[in-house]
């Protein structure tokens, strides 16, 4: 058989739509480990119907995943072993499915795309030839020549530019959303009944994975398969899905139709969930409704309902197992309570709102940080004698302010240099040309020792928690180490230090002997922030804090950072790539693209009254968790281009939807912005103001 | 750092260490060689010409360790070492109530045990009590055997720190601090390579005749290049994790983030070679004794044994006791290697169905 793409099997499919096509009974998953056997997936029971997209939501160690690789059967092993359960794919029981049969099934009737589209291409094979690997494997009847033209057209029809170059190309020269295009293009080739995503567009920017959801979107509605979509985002949750499960510590929390799950959430977790998120609407600053505490480890799960230390409405039953209660037409929770008793106590937690005082806004402060025409330029070298070939340019001429007490927030997808920038206030980068002024007090003018004690009033946060705690030293040791090296004073004196700054970020006091690996991502993001705030810093450079942290911890984490500012009148410069999160914490935000600030303004100028194009479809990327809005999503065309090379004119050209001949050859200049009085609103477009914002 | 105590172990490490343990063929390997070691070190109580007691007169001499006790002490006609073997069978001829105890092995490695009317290599004899029998100057063999393990397996242990203390120095450098340090000394270790190790042996020890300190410093002369490489590599990944980062916008000294930073993060690779290394250094040692180019004669070696059996083929108890040695050492130390690299990276072991 020959197949056309999309053709006959995407034709009987659309009849047979809303059939269970996939149904989980009971599974158990379990992993032996050292220290005993632990069940990931603990009796989980949900199905999928035909045609639909189904949403997997939840944390990280919720075993979202392990579920759908017990689905796939790709356990590690020896380690992981299904239990129990059934895993009826078309009625036909995947666990008990011969292992050579697998293979059958894998990549031809379920297949799977993951997050890291960097890792799970093979280096050394040329695109071609990995997409044309998956008809070799299922159809051995083609020949070569069947095979490219299959190949080609899989790559055409998920939208990858020029594809018969693309073929010859090898993973590491295209981009990341490219990258992601070919892993689905792969996962497609067989036409599967089922596709499943585990969290295709964590790794992406967000332009990027509106474009990628889109992408999926269409070839649902095309093949008319069937997804199963892993994500932790529940606006992407919101976007994508028909039905949702929520997943907490291996168990089935709730599940429900999206517009049930988003309008009446039932389960206590799913409403922290949804609560504890930084929303663009929101008003700034505010506190944000937190779930206390963290995913438990699966080795000491609490007896009865997993979440009754973080639950608010925990009472004496929650120790016994919790029945999954129907609370609406195809919506189940696991939870002792009924909905209406929860709704009532839920207005209690409305009211616990507030909004944390971070400035005195009558006086006008003076500024803190002064950064003119900062540029950081890394030189690129190659060629027979390893000589300098090139630069990149990572930042190209950036200027801003910050006064005392204040948040600027940096923003800006990834490569855009929003990092660099952080990194060469600090002097950890030599600027190539520019002036930092701290306090009025040029840092590049500044000798070592000088730079050595100018360093105990800036800090820095970082985004990996896992990565910027030596994993070698016990809390205590980097705790300390601030003090030893500042000279500060007596070993019992920074004893106790350590133990107050502890006290401050919320982490018992005997952590002091332990090792950061003892710790979760959000303890550790604390530990970092203890450190950072060890010397009374005045200034702190947040470089992505909360993106390597799960939503419930997120907010806690951003209360955290807002609490320190207001008490200790710290000065942030907030990096992030989540608009969301940088409009929740900053006072001021500074939309960065390859290299140069594109819009300046306000925070709630910047959403409410955005002017450069590239600032709008930022705020339109976002996905929103309610799926009852129905906003026009802009999609930008192609990737940021790379900063070696960057574009002529008007960076932004190549992608910008309102380009005109002008943009191509001429820079625009960060000026006021139309309409705007003052230097609030900066804009570095030539026809901003002629288009206007949606909102 | 200062107030911590230095042994306290990272509940990781401990891990690494129960996970190798849970390892039987690499953690009984390992037993099995501390005791060898262990054996070695007080190998004058089993294995030595001089006794372990003597009751002469009432009074009790312990002659293993210290000085030597000439022959006049116990009514022997001469002043120069006690021949305690001797000794022994006159005390029990005359009967008085003296006797001697002897080790197991009565025997050391520079001993000739020479015979009237016959000429070694003597073969095996429990009588004699030469259990693997003489080399082919009538040396008993398993003296030279545990006394050439010492030897051997102190200097394969010596060559280790020396190159280790070398290479992690020298390499953390080039890795950290990069730039034209770094390329120096990739072009030095470049031609260094290059340098036929083996001639420049063969032309030292012609000269003079080494002894273990220069044979120790000849080695690694050549073999710091190893862990400098891996080094370098190790320090220029780790360098650029945000811990490093960190340090430094605290303001921490190069020496502080190399020292208290870097090294310690890269302890699971220096730990994970460090077997392997013995066990080169082992060979290497022996092949060098072999070829005449090692620790000059009579020092107990393998390698010099090694050349006698293959010599002399028709004593098969020279080559057979001496290969057997060789390969249940050198096994021990591979599995205690493989053991430890499957402890601390259990991942590489991991399959997919």
């Amino acid at each position: 058989m020959l197949l056309t793409p999309f053709g006959k099997k995407a034709c009987l499919r659309r009849k047979i739509l809303s059939e269970v096509i996939l149904k989980i009974k009971n599974l158990v998953t379990a992993f032996d480990t050292e220290s005993g056997r632990i069940r990931a997936v603990d009796d989980v029971s949900f199905e999928v119907k035909q045609g639909q997209t189904l949403g997997i939501v939840g944390e990280s160690g919720c075993g979202k995943s392990v579920t759908s690789l017990s689905i796939m059967r790709l356990l590690p092993k020896p380690a992981g072993i299904i239990e129990s359960g059934e895993i009826l794919f078309q009625d036909k029981d995947i666990v008990r499915t011969d292992p050579d049969k697998m293979h059958k099934i894998r990549g031809n009737r379920i297949s799977m795309i993951f997050q890291e589209p960097m890792t799970a291409l093979n280096p050394v094979h040329k695109i071609g030839k990995q997409i044309g690997e998956v008809f070799r494997l299922h159809y051995s009847e083609m020949n070569k020549k069947e095979i490219q033209e299959k190949s080609l057209e899989m790559l055409h029809k998920v939208g990858i530019p020029d594809p018969e170059k693309r073929m010859g190309e090898y993973p590491h020269q295209i981009s990341g959303g490219m990258r992601q295009r070919v892993m689905i293009a792969m996962a497609l080739a067989c036409e599967p009944d089922i596709l499943i995503a585990d969290e295709p567009t964590t790794a992406l920017d967000v332009t990027i994975q509106a474009q990628i959801l889109e992408l999926m979107k269409q070839l649902q509605r095309d093949i008319g398969m069937t997804i199963i979509f892993i994500t932790h985002d529940l606006g992407v949750i919101a976007e994508m899905c028909d039905e949702v499960v929520v997943m907490y510590a291996g168990k089935v929390a709730e599940t429900a139709s999206v517009s049930d799950l988003f309008k009446n959430p039932s389960h206590p977790y799913t409403k922290g969930l949804l609560s504890s998120m930084p929303r663009l609407e929101y008003p700034r600053k505010m506190k944000l409704n937190v779930i206390k505490g963290m995913v438990p480890s699966l080795y000491e799960l609490p007896r009865g309902c997993r979440f009754q230390n973080r639950c608010p409405y925990f009472q004496a039953v929650c120790e016994t197992e919790p029945p999954m209660k129907s609370v609406g037409e195809n919506h189940f929770s696991c939870c002792h309570f009924e909905n209406l008793k929860l709704e009532t106590r839920n207005s209690k937690l409305e009211t616990r709102n507030s909004k944390f005082e971070t400035r005195n806004s009558d006086q006008i402060s003076s500024f803190k940080l002064q950064v003119s025409n900062l540029k950081m330029h890394f030189p690129v070298y190659g060629g027979v004698f390893w000589r300098k070939i090139g630069k990149v340019y990572a930042v190209d001429g950036v200027s801003f302010n910050v006064r005392t007490g204040e948040t600027l927030g940096l923003v800006g997808e990834s490569g855009c240099g929003k990092t660099t920038v952080g990194r060469a206030i600090l002097r950890i980068y030599d600027p190539t040309e520019g002036d930092v002024l701290f306090e009025g007090k040029n840092m590049s003018l500044l000798g070592r020792k000088a730079l050595r004690d100018l360093r105990r009033d800036m800090q820095m946060i970082f985004q990996d928690p896992f990565e910027s705690l030596n994993s070698r030293h016990t809390i205590g040791d980097i705790l300390e180490e601030p003090f030893i090296i500042h000279g500060v004073g007596s070993p019992e004196e920074r004893k106790s230090k350590v133990r107050q700054l502890l006290n401050r970020v919320g982490i018992s006091q005997d952590a002091v002997t332990r090792f950061p690996h003892e710790f979760s991502g959000g303890q550790r993001q604390r530990i970092g922030i203890a450190r950072a705030i060890a010397l009374d810093p005045k200034l702190m450079i947040c470089d992505e804090p909360v993106s390597a942290l799960d939503v419930s911890v997120q907010s806690q984490i951003l209360n955290l950072l807002l609490e320190l500012q207001q008490d200790m009148g710290l000065t942030y410069v907030f990096i992030a790539h989540d608009l969301a999160v940088v409009k929740h914490i900053s006072d001021h935000i500074a939309v960065m693209y390859l290299g140069k600030i594109v819009e300046y303004a306000d925070a709630d100028t910047i959403y409410e009254k955005a002017m450069h194009p590239y600032t709008q479809t930022l705020i339109s990327a976002i996905p929103v968790p309610d799926p009852s809005v129905k906003k026009q999503t802009r999609i930008l065309a192609g990737d940021v281009p790379s900063p070696i090379n960057p574009p002529s004119g008007c960076r932004f050209h190549t992608r910008c939807p309102i380009m005109t001949e002008q943009c191509k050859h001429e820079e625009p200049k960060l000026r006021i912005a139309p309409g705007s009085v003052g230097e609030g609103h900066l804009v570095a477009c030539h026809r901003a103001g002629e288009v206007k914002s949606e909102k | 750092m200062a107030n911590s105590p230095v042994m306290k172990f990272n509940p990781l490490t401990l891990k690494k260490i129960r996970r190798f343990k849970s390892i039987r063929r690499g953690y009984y390997s390992f037993l099995i060689f501390i005791v060898m070691i262990c054996v070695s070190l007080f190998a004058e109580t089993m294995i030595n010409k001089r006794a372990l007691i003597v009751h002469y007169e009432g009074e009790y001499y312990f002659p293993t360790y210290g000085d030597m006790i000439p022959g006049t002490v116990f009514g022997l006609d001469y002043d120069y070492e006690t021949n305690y073997r001797q000794l022994g069978k006159q005390f029990e001829a005359q009967g008085k109530g003296n006797w001697i105890l002897m080790p197991v092995v009565p025997y050391d490695a520079y001993e000739n045990d020479l015979r009237e009317n016959e000429y070694p290599p003597f073969p095996p004899s429990l009588k004699d009590r030469h259990y693997l029998g003489t080399d082919t100057v009538g040396r008993d063999i398993v003296a030279r055997l545990v006394y050439g393990f010492r030897i051997a397996i102190f200097f394969s242990l010596a060559l280790l720190l020396v190159n280790y203390t070398a290479g992690v120095s020298i390499g953390s450098a080039m890795g950290f601090w990069g730039g034209r340090f770094d390329l120096f000394f990739q072009r030095i270790i470049e031609i260094w390579s290059n340098i036929p190790f083996l001639y420049v042996i063969i032309i030292i020890s012609s000269i003079v005749v080494p002894n273990f300190f220069m044979l120790i410093v000849i080695m690694a002369f050549f073999g710091w290049i190893g862990m400098t490489w891996t080094m370098r590599t190790v320090t220029y990944k780790e360098k650029e994790r945000e811990y490093v980062i960190a340090a430094k916008a605290l303001g921490a000294s190069d020496w502080r983030i190399i020292f208290k930073h870097i090294i310690p993060n890269t302890v699971a690779i220096i730990v994970t070679f460090a077997p392997f290394s013995v066990s080169g250094g082992i060979v290497a040692l022996t092949s060098l004794d072999y070829l005449g180019f090692g620790l000059p004669p009579p020092t107990p070696s393998w390698g010099e044994l090694l050349q006698q059996g293959w010599a002399n083929m028709s004593a098969w108890w020279i080559v057979g006791s001496v290969v057997t040695a060789m390969v249940l050492t050198l096994l021990t130390v591979t599995f205690i290697g493989e053991a430890v690299r499957e402890a601390f990276d259990p991942k590489l072991h991991t399959t997919y169905e």
